[in-house]
């Protein structure tokens, strides 16, 4: 079933689409991840343009975040002053993104950005990812729990001023390192697409030292909106929000998340997690095969403005 | 008052002379099957057909030194041709060359290979054939986003990489025996619309050769346009683009409250 996209300008299968959009939110619901790392790439393989994929990701991100915090909103397990602090340095970041993404649109390296950035992320998570379960699957197999690595209680992130305190974390912290992050994410997020989680998730419990319960409600409900605000900046600078392929993927994701939810819950965590990390690594991997092999033409073309 | 009836009669009187001398050379008449393409969800390219009839002046008149070509040529914009070096490993966009004027579409079909129909000269000042259409003086930029000057040969790789770029998207499109004639005068062509085809004012232009000239030349409009809900859609994304990113936005979390409140219900 062709569909033509208005904004990316070419006719796609609308039910490969939706398969995409079922099978990167089956993922998401079973491994709680948000999937905007997995489907950018999968989007730019099936040959939407790089800009269109980002920008139209975030509205997806933003749809299966909102489901998330919604959920964890309902369970009181969202730090509303620490997710407020983040937020504040993901909207300076994700204006900082934005910036950066027309920047190098202009000078014709956003793709190469785009590329170079996915390739580090994809293969760092995927190895990290890949150790971790293998590791598990060891000491399972050995019988061996595994041992809890927690570092020093203090760290030089008690020595940083204008501290605040934040009751649902139980925590009295300088500000600077979560308007850091937050910073870092957002940015991350206007040029990634993605509403990284999978960065925000791992620098709260080991940098911030966030209780585990709180850190999934926190980032969700800064990822909700910081990838808005981005949905709408990508909009407004760049017009490359396709409101067309949007909802066809948050379509499918939706119905993947519910039936990944369930699978989640029922099969092996570390058999799974080695299968998601093979697939992003194989993602890498590949991103970065294309990177250094010559391309088949070394010239390419591109409107040189936008046309209105 | 006067004036106007004047210059419309003026208008009247030189639409009436321009027809007549035409009709002395009266030697070709052609028309579009549509004259308009719209570009609706379930769009994945389409067919134009062109038809047309050529006047045989004298019975004994040669078929072979005649020729006709049909050009459909897209609006022009500028394109940007990059080219890739090897930068650290990685291949990486470097020097690049803007032409100002480059057809987003151009597609020419004849009745034998152009190179035969006519001199290199003729072709080129008609702007026949992709290889003979100006793109205007292009302005080149080094990778940090500085201006340069290219030697003329590297130019010319840029131009060929540029016409090689947009063959391969289906845009640039030559039939060279693409004009079938049916019988003595009867004359049809298709022209294949891809689906990835830029929007905007086309032009059909059909020539009739006799002995390597031009000897007429009709012009058609075709206009090619999103529409329905594409059109809206796009129309929305770039007149109203922070209205359009709020919607996309709060269409998004919305619908994510919606699977929240269902999965909830179950």
């Amino acid at each position: 079933m062709q569909i033509y996209l208005p904004i990316a300008e070419l006719p796609v299968n609308a039910l490969v689409i939706l398969a995409m959009g079922g099978a990167v939110g089956f993922l998401s619901g079973m491994f709680g991840v948000g999937g905007g790392f997995l489907m950018t790439p999968l989007l730019i393989f099936i040959g939407i343009p790089p800009g269109v994929a980002v920008g139209t990701q975030s509205t997806q991100v933003v749809a299966s975040s909102v489901t998330g915090a919604l959920a964890h909103w309902r369970k009181a397990s969202i730090d509303f002053k620490m997710g407020g602090v983040m937020l504040a340095g993901g909207i300076a970041g994700s204006i900082t993104g934005i910036f950066i993404f027309r920047l190098l649109t202009k000078i014709g390296q956003v793709d190469l950005m785009i590329s170079i950035v996915y390739v580090v992320f994809l293969t760092v998570i995927g190895g990290m990812m890949m150790a971790e379960s293998l590791r598990a699957m060891l000491a399972e197999r050995r019988g061996t729990p595994l041992p809890v690595s927690r570092g020093g209680q203090h760290s030089w992130i008690h020595g940083l001023p204008f501290k605040m305190r934040f009751r649902r974390s139980k925590l009295y912290i300088s500000v600077i390192p979560p308007i850091l992050i937050g910073f870092f994410v957002g940015v991350l997020s206007a040029i990634m697409g993605v509403g990284g989680a999978f960065i925000m998730i791992p620098a709260m419990i080991y940098l911030l030292r966030m209780p585990t319960s709180v850190v999934i409600g926190t980032s969700l409900f800064q990822i909700v909106f910081v990838t808005g605000l981005t949905g709408v900046m990508h909009s407004v600078e760049n017009q490359t929000v396709d409101a067309m392929l949007g909802l066809i993927l948050v379509v499918g994701g939706v119905i993947g998340a519910q039936y990944g939810v369930r699978a989640g819950s029922r099969l092996k965590g570390e058999h799974l997690r080695a299968l998601l990390a093979a697939l992003v690594l194989l993602m890498g991997l590949r991103l970065g095969w294309d990177l250094v092999t010559p391309p088949a033409d070394l010239y390419s073309i591109t409107d040189a403005m936008p046309h209105t | 008052m006067i004036i106007m009836y004047r210059t419309g009669a003026l208008l009247i009187l030189a639409m009436l002379t321009l027809a007549a001398s035409r009709a002395q050379a009266a030697q070709l008449v052609t028309d579009l099957s549509e004259h308009q393409v719209r570009i609706r969800s379930n769009f994945n390219g389409t067919q134009i057909l062109l038809f047309g009839a050529v006047e045989v002046n004298n019975a004994d008149e040669r078929a072979q030194d005649r020729d006709v070509i049909v050009v459909v040529s897209g609006p022009s914009r500028p394109v940007t041709v990059r080219r890739k070096e090897r930068v650290a490993g990685i291949w990486v966009n470097h020097d690049s060359l803007t032409f100002p004027k480059v057809p987003g579409y151009y597609a020419v079909a004849s009745t034998r290979p152009l190179e035969v129909t006519a001199g290199v000269d003729v072709l080129q000042r008609e702007q026949i054939g992709i290889d003979n259409v100006n793109f205007g003086t292009a302005f080149a930029q080094s990778m940090d986003g500085g201006a340069e000057i290219l030697p003329a040969d590297q130019e010319k790789d840029f131009v060929k990489a540029l016409i090689r770029n947009k063959r391969r998207e289906n845009l640039y499109i030559s039939d060279p025996g693409g004009i079938v004639f049916l019988g003595q005068t009867l004359f049809r062509a298709t022209v294949d619309i891809p689906a990835n085809v830029p929007v905007g004012l086309y032009t059909a232009t059909v020539f009739l050769l006799r002995d390597g000239e031009v000897v007429d030349a009709i012009s058609s409009p075709l206009y090619i346009d999103k529409s329905g809900l594409e059109r809206f859609l796009y129309r929305f994304a770039h007149n109203s683009a922070l209205l359009y990113g709020l919607i996309a936005v709060f269409g998004a979390a919305l619908a994510g409250w919606i699977a929240s409140a269902v999965m909830r219900e179950r």
